[in-house]
């Protein structure tokens, strides 16, 4: 009458020793990134190929953005596969190997010297992200499931390691001069398959499930998240295409296209979710990872005045390129993972603490375990920080640029805090 | 709430047993969340087979609510060996919360 699922109650969760140390990696590195955020202030708005915004804009890529996400992936995959993850061992050695790597580069863009460190650093993160791509590729073929999400966390990690690579070619090139133009010129290449290939594609297939899952929603269609996985990589190859034939640049109207298509197909799913959810009331981790689906909009609204003003007036917008970047980075990726944190690492502590307490005594409940006061109060700065710095930057009004960065500052120590209460949760019976 | 069982008497004990295990996101307990399906007392065999599915499939915290039903039901029915039979199929439906839980999550 109820057929079992394959093996029944086996255990699809990683262990708390793989995932944790990202978490905390991740933690720490939105809080430098920030800090040095409020130290140069004033350079990173001078231009965006520069030292510190090339420094500062891995930090967040590759330091808070990726690391999280790897460590999330690690967790997520194998409930998504209902399988288990292949290998522990190279989940580790993707944490160590990219945890070296990834100060190496940004030492290396610090002191804009692309020698050694930065070579070495951009070998290393390659090498992280081969294990991560081999464990979840063999997790995948091993599990008897088909997976819409987790074939989107694959083929994103797939275009993460080709933006790994672009990158490390255009280190290369910094020094050896191989390749026909300087790398400033395919810094959009790099960036593109970075923000649309690696994050994009990654935040739809794990937030089309998460999102929904968290809402208690019992709304799902895999046909929408396959034509959003088509739209994205169509708009990924044609972009590709249109950058390395020099074609005009009316033709990147194209990918911008698919790609935007995409992308409001994503958030009609969310809407839908959040439409047929079952528990009415949505809670503050929620609303943030929410208010990063809307905010999924914004660096299209910018790209596309970004290209506009070129064709009109033939030379960029520093400010708006700028503007850009930042409501990438600490636009939608920081809200989601400000908001997601709160609702996965509360899981994998309450799993660590009190898995072998369930049944037997009253235990808190996974939110209880972290501040929801200072979840508030981070969110606030946060929402309060970025429109600050867009506005400093977009109206060219300098002087709250210092109280942005120091907002977002505070948002990354907020952070912080209940990363840290979570992980030093002892055990409590009601 | 409804649950199929061979044997209406045991299945309230184990019922009033799984009430203490609690669905950690939501914060209702699986039998007002309507997670349990079925509960077979097989006597000759001295097995307790409870059937029984998560909100979703890929609920996180999945392992640690059939493990924490599978130790109620055991503390409950010590002489019993306890089988839970994980399932998806019928999926779960929120026209399964009880009145209970109804009114606990303002449905």
């Amino acid at each position: 009458m109820f057929p079992p699922i394959g093996n029944n109650t086996s255990s699809t969760t990683t262990s708390y020793k793989v995932v944790l140390p990202f978490y905390i990696y991740a933690a720490l590195m939105f809080l430098s990134a920030t800090t040095f955020l409020v130290l140069k202030t004033n350079d990173i708005t001078k231009h965006y190929f520069q030292p510190y915004t090339l420094a500062i804009t891995h930090m967040m890529a590759l330091g808070w953005g990726t690391m999280i996400i790897l460590g999330a992936s690690h967790q997520l995959v194998p409930v998504l596969i209902e399988g288990r993850l292949f290998s522990n061992g190279l989940a580790y050695a993707s944490f160590v190997l990219a945890a070296t790597g990834i100060p190496m580069l940004i030492y290396g863009f610090f002191s804009f010297d692309m020698g050694w460190p930065a070579q070495c650093g951009g070998e290393l993160i390659i090498t992280a992200i081969i294990c991560f791509l081999m464990n979840i590729g063999i997790s995948i073929i091993k599990s008897k499931t088909e997976s819409v999400h987790a074939i989107f966390v694959f083929t994103a990690s797939v275009w993460l390691l080709l933006t790994a690579l672009i990158g490390l070619l255009l280190i290369y090139n910094f020094q050896y001069h191989f390749l026909p133009d300087d790398s400033i010129e395919y810094l959009p290449l790099h960036a593109h398959l970075g923000v649309a290939g690696w994050f994009l594609l990654l935040i739809i297939g794990v937030g089309s499930r998460l999102i929904p899952m968290f809402l208690i929603s019992k709304y799902s269609n895999v046909s929408i998240l396959w034509w959003i996985y088509s739209l994205i990589n169509a708009g990924l190859i044609t972009f590709i295409i249109i950058f390395l034939n020099n074609l005009r640049r009316q033709f990147f109207s194209i990918p911008i296209l698919l790609i935007t298509t995409g992308v409001l197909l994503f958030a009609c799913y969310c809407y839908r979710g959040y439409k047929e959810r079952i528990r009415k009331k949505v809670d503050e981790q929620m609303k943030m990872s929410l208010l990063a689906v809307i905010m999924m909009i914004l660096p299209i609204i910018f790209l596309v005045f970004i290209i506009l003003l070129l064709l009109i007036t033939s030379s960029e917008n520093i400010n708006l390129i700028i503007a850009y970047g930042f409501v990438i980075f600490f636009g939608w990726i920081t809200a989601i993972i400000l908001g997601m944190t709160f609702k996965t690492l509360p899981f994998i502590i309450w799993n660590k603490v009190y898995h072998h307490l369930a049944g037997k005594h009253k235990t808190p409940n996974p939110k209880d375990l972290f501040s929801a006061g200072v979840f508030k109060w981070m969110s606030l700065s946060f929402i309060a920080g970025f429109a600050l710095f867009v506005c400093a930057v977009l109206l060219k009004i300098p002087f709250i640029l210092k109280p942005a960065v120091f907002l977002l500052l505070i948002t990354a120590f907020l952070y912080n805090w209940n990363v840290l209460k979570l992980l030093l949760h002892k055990p409590v019976l009601l | 709430m409804n649950v199929t069982t061979n044997d209406n008497l045991r299945s309230t004990i184990a019922l009033a047993a799984l009430h203490n295990v609690m669905d950690p996101e939501i914060g209702l307990n699986i039998v007002d969340l309507g997670l349990i399906y079925q509960l077979d007392f097989d006597d000759p065999g001295m097995k307790l087979y409870c059937t029984m599915t998560l909100t979703t499939q890929f609920c996180p915290m999945g392992e640690s609510i059939t493990d924490a039903a599978k130790e109620v039901l055991h503390d409950a029915f010590p002489e019993y060996e306890t089988i839970i039979n994980l399932t998806f199929d019928p999926p779960w439906r929120h026209d399964r919360i009880s009145e209970e839980g109804k009114n606990f999550l303002n449905l």
